[in-house]
């Protein structure tokens, strides 16, 4: 700010984004943040910032590096973001929480994604949905206790001459029928109980 | 290595040929991830592990989707000094029987698709011809690729290279002529030369609006400032289309040496391509193409030894449908929420950080390499009057053949259904096929014979749109299918303008209302009103075509709307609330099937007694409908 010119009229103090920021100094911020739950987690989220940190408009990179890596965004990540983008917090949580790709609360093991796209839907994909909500007893956007599996829909894997067709982590199912949807969970089960 | 010459490119060339044409027995297995989905990965493991079993002398390798998604897997096998034959629904059993068959020296005569007598070399202009198409151990029926009815009619030109070769090798590319046109362009061709030929082609945007892309280019070359941008848009957010995903897992270089050329024609120096995250696999395969571009000097500083600079980077979506949408997918590359905001100025004056930007379809990029090497007339001479050359359409739904199928545009919508997609699966009757996504709309029986072009569709109240095609049966329920679409723009809304966000919400609710038989007198004309109000109104294309599907089913199926809201009926017996399952005593033979597959115990009955639903149980899930072999369940 330029000392000398300005006549304090006020009128950046109200637009400023992040007046209602609580404003540390930076020794202190990094105190103030909310403790990860493991020790490692600090430094694979600075490696992830460092990584794009010289590049424009490289907050939706990290952001989805980080989902990637935890399968959710969790919060101290988030503050650390910050800091270290000099962006407030708000405005990083307005972006999170805008993309279907981000979750703001932890996901289970295995993110299963339903087609719902259109192809998918005139080929019958509510009703491997359905089946899907029943097998695991959970509506989908949820996670079943046990934290294994995730269930969500998403509009279009681009998979769709397959229709319908579902995707288990990085795997990808077509031609489902709602018979078959209990074996392939079943077969994640397995796996993961070895 | 990087290549200042055309020697060089030719030495490239060579090497890649040879890879593609080991002049061994080469077996191709199509792994995009509608094959990896059909099971194409566990396909190539079997033939990998039984070739190494065989100690046999063959080359395997992966390529793209050559387009017919409904027979995959697909494996293609290459007898050397004869001919190229393609084998459909492969399985690992299939696959051992396949390799035990080659390395006894046989021809596999089982699975067989096709023969392919002769590949295009489209760039070049030139066919590579199979020694011997019809050596005597192939049966005399096999049928020529560009015989059957899926491919006959179809021009590959986006597609030129999907299927034919491995997508992680620039080789291959520039062996089938890849990066010559580029080579042309930089060396020989001013920028407004190469915008004249772009223009002269008659090439229109394949991303929706069907915008000029030569115009476009020469606004943003005219427009002032020295740094400029130029993004592919690879977004596909059409739910029901992959044609872009086709393109960038098969053939990734095309968009790359297209984006190249526009860059150079427009005066860009930087490059972004936003694909969408659902596609990891073209990503992965982009990220691949690019850093083999940039290492042999086709993207980066000085390429081809002029004074050119061009450098690609990826940005992946975070699943907004509204970021195909070109500002909000400028919003979301500066790293904002994905808005859109008004135009003009429009990106082509004020794009990525305000500074004048192209942004382009992946299909239409991949068109600019050929219009630039065989030239605007061969090009136009594909086509229809207003709508040139060919464009890519993903034709899925109930159709017998599903996959990607590239046309001249004009031909008519009855040739592509029934033709190529081989009429309607289970031989049930067409009722509607839907284009253009959620910004499209249904077309009835009675116009199938409208050529499809920009504005023949247009006409009818659907648009060309991306190039999603879902074709729908008598089974579909028209109004299911606007709620349907609705449902998907209410929640990708981005919110910002009224209109949209609350006028997507209330058709919403008056649909579910409708659905759900509690419809009254004069809820069609009010729909009709909002959906009026919502086109007028909204800020972005989104909100602008959101009433669409609203608006074409209701002119269309007007009846079905009135049978819902009077009748209480669904005529398709698709709408939950207005349907009944019931047992038809007399066709019921007591077996047992409908009991045991029922998900809730709805259904009681002892063996070779009477069924019964019950009906307080009952979630009409209609699982018993379609086990049951005796018809002997309805439903009303
Ligand atoms: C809501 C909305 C979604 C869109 N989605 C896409 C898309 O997924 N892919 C695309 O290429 N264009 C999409 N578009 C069109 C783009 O805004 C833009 O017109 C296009 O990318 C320009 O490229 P073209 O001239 O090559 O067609 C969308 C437009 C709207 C209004
Ligand atoms: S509609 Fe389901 S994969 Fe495209």
């Amino acid at each position: 700010m330029d000392k000398d010119k300005c006549t304090g009229c006020g009128v950046c103090a109200e637009a400023c984004p992040i007046r209602y920021e609580v404003q540390l100094p930076p020794e202190e911020e990094a105190k103030a943040r909310s403790a990860y739950a493991q020790a490692t987690d600090e430094a694979v989220v600075a490696e992830i910032i460092d990584l794009y940190r010289d590049e424009p408009g490289n907050l939706l990179p990290i952001l989805l590096d980080i989902n990637s890596h935890f399968r959710w965004l969790p919060r101290p990540a988030l503050e650390h973001l910050s800091q270290e983008l000099q962006t407030p917090l708000s405005e990083i949580l307005r972006v999170a929480s805008f993309y279907n790709a981000f979750s703001l609360v932890p996901r289970g093991q295995h993110i299963i994604n339903v087609c719902l796209g259109t192809g998918c839907f005139v080929k019958g994909s509510p009703r491997i949905l359905a089946e899907l909500e029943r097998k695991l007893g959970v509506k989908h956007g949820e996670t079943t206790e046990d934290m294994l599996f995730t269930l969500e829909v998403v509009r279009c894997i681009g998979c769709c001459a397959l229709a319908p067709a579902m995707r288990v982590g990085d795997d990808t199912f077509g031609r489902l029928t709602p018979g078959q949807v209990g074996k392939i969970i079943d077969s994640y089960t397995k796996t993961a109980n070895l | 290595m990087k290549l200042t010459s055309l020697e060089q490119l030719q030495k490239i060339k060579e090497k890649g040929l040879q890879q593609t044409y080991p002049g061994k027995i080469k077996i191709m297995v199509g792994m995009a991830t509608c094959g990896i989905s059909a099971g194409a990965d566990k396909v190539y493991k079997a033939l990998e592990d039984k070739i190494a079993a065989l100690k046999m002398d063959a080359v395997l390798e992966m390529t793209g989707c050559i387009g017919f998604c409904q027979q995959e897997p697909l494996v293609d096998v290459v007898y050397p000094k004869k001919v190229r034959v393609s084998y459909a629904t492969m399985t690992p059993a299939k696959a051992e029987a396949l390799v035990e068959a080659l390395n006894a020296g046989e021809f596999f005569g089982e699975n067989v698709l096709c023969r392919i007598d002769q590949e295009e070399f489209l760039v070049e202009g030139t066919k590579k011809t199979y020694a011997n198409p019809h050596p005597p151990e192939l049966p005399g029926d096999v049928p020529k690729y560009e015989e059957l009815p899926f491919f006959k009619k179809q021009v590959k030109i986006a597609l030129r290279n999907c299927g034919y070769i491995h997508p992680e090798r620039i080789e291959e590319y520039i062996g089938r002529g890849g990066y010559t046109a580029l080579h042309q362009v930089l060396t020989g061709m001013q920028p407004e030369e190469v915008i004249a030929q772009v223009k002269d082609s008659g090439l229109r945007g394949r991303g929706g609006a069907g915008f000029p892309t030569g115009v476009k280019w020469e606004f943003c070359r005219k427009a002032a400032g020295d740094l400029k941008y130029i993004i592919c848009n690879a977004d596909e957010g059409d739910p029901g289309a992959f044609m872009d995903r086709g393109i960038l897992e098969g053939d990734p270089h095309a968009v790359i040496e297209g984006m190249a050329i526009g860059a150079y024609a427009i005066g860009a120096s930087q490059g972004y391509v936003y694909c969408r995250a659902e596609y990891p696999l073209a990503i992965h395969r982009l990220q691949i193409a690019i850093k083999q571009a940039e290492d042999l000097g086709l993207l980066g500083d000085n390429i081809f030894g002029t004074p050119f600079s061009f450098k690609l980077k990826i940005r992946k979506g975070a699943g907004a449908f509204v970021c195909g949408e070109e500002t909000s997918l400028i919003a979301s590359i500066e790293g904002k929420v994905g808005e859109p905001r008004p135009r003009p100025p429009f990106p082509a004056q004020s794009g990525l950080w305000g500074r004048p930007t192209i942004i382009n379809n992946v299909k239409t990029w991949s068109h600019i390499a050929p219009i630039m090497a065989r030239g605007a007339e061969w090009y136009a001479g594909f086509g229809s009057e207003t709508s040139k050359g060919t464009t890519v359409f993903a034709l899925v739904g109930k159709v017998n053949n599903t996959g990607l199928v590239e046309i001249p545009l004009g031909i008519t919508l009855r040739e592509m259904i029934y033709e190529i997609g081989g009429g309607i699966a289970g031989g049930r009757a067409f009722k509607a096929v839907q284009t253009g996504g959620p910004s499209g709309g249904c077309i009835p029986e009675e116009f199938l014979d409208t050529p499809m072009d920009y504005e023949s569709l247009g006409a009818l109240g659907s648009i060309m749109g991306s190039g999603g095609m879902i074709v729908m049966d008598e089974r579909d329920c028209m109004v299911d299918v606007a709620k349907y679409f609705i449902d998907f723009t209410k929640d990708e809304s981005c919110g910002k303008c009224t209109p949209c966000r609350e006028g997507t919400l209330r058709l919403m609710e008056m649909l579910e209302e409708v659905t759900a038989g509690r419809g009254q007198e004069g809820d069609i004309e009010k729909l009709e009103k909002l959906s009026r109000v919502i086109k007028k109104m909204s800020l972005c294309g989104l909100g602008q075509t959101a009433p669409n599907p609203v608006l074409s089913t209701i002119k269309y199926f007007r009846d079905e709307y009135e049978a819902h809201i009077w009748a209480k009926k669904c005529p398709a017996h698709v709408c939950k609330e207005l349907i009944t399952y019931r047992v038809v005593p007399d066709n019921c033979i007591g077996c047992q099937l409908c009991r045991l597959k029922c998900p809730v115990e709805a259904i009681t009955g002892a063996k070779k007694v009477v069924h019964e639903i019950l009906q307080e149980k009952c979630i009409k899930c209609g699982t018993c409908y379609e086990k049951c072999k005796f018809d002997a369940i309805v439903v009303e």
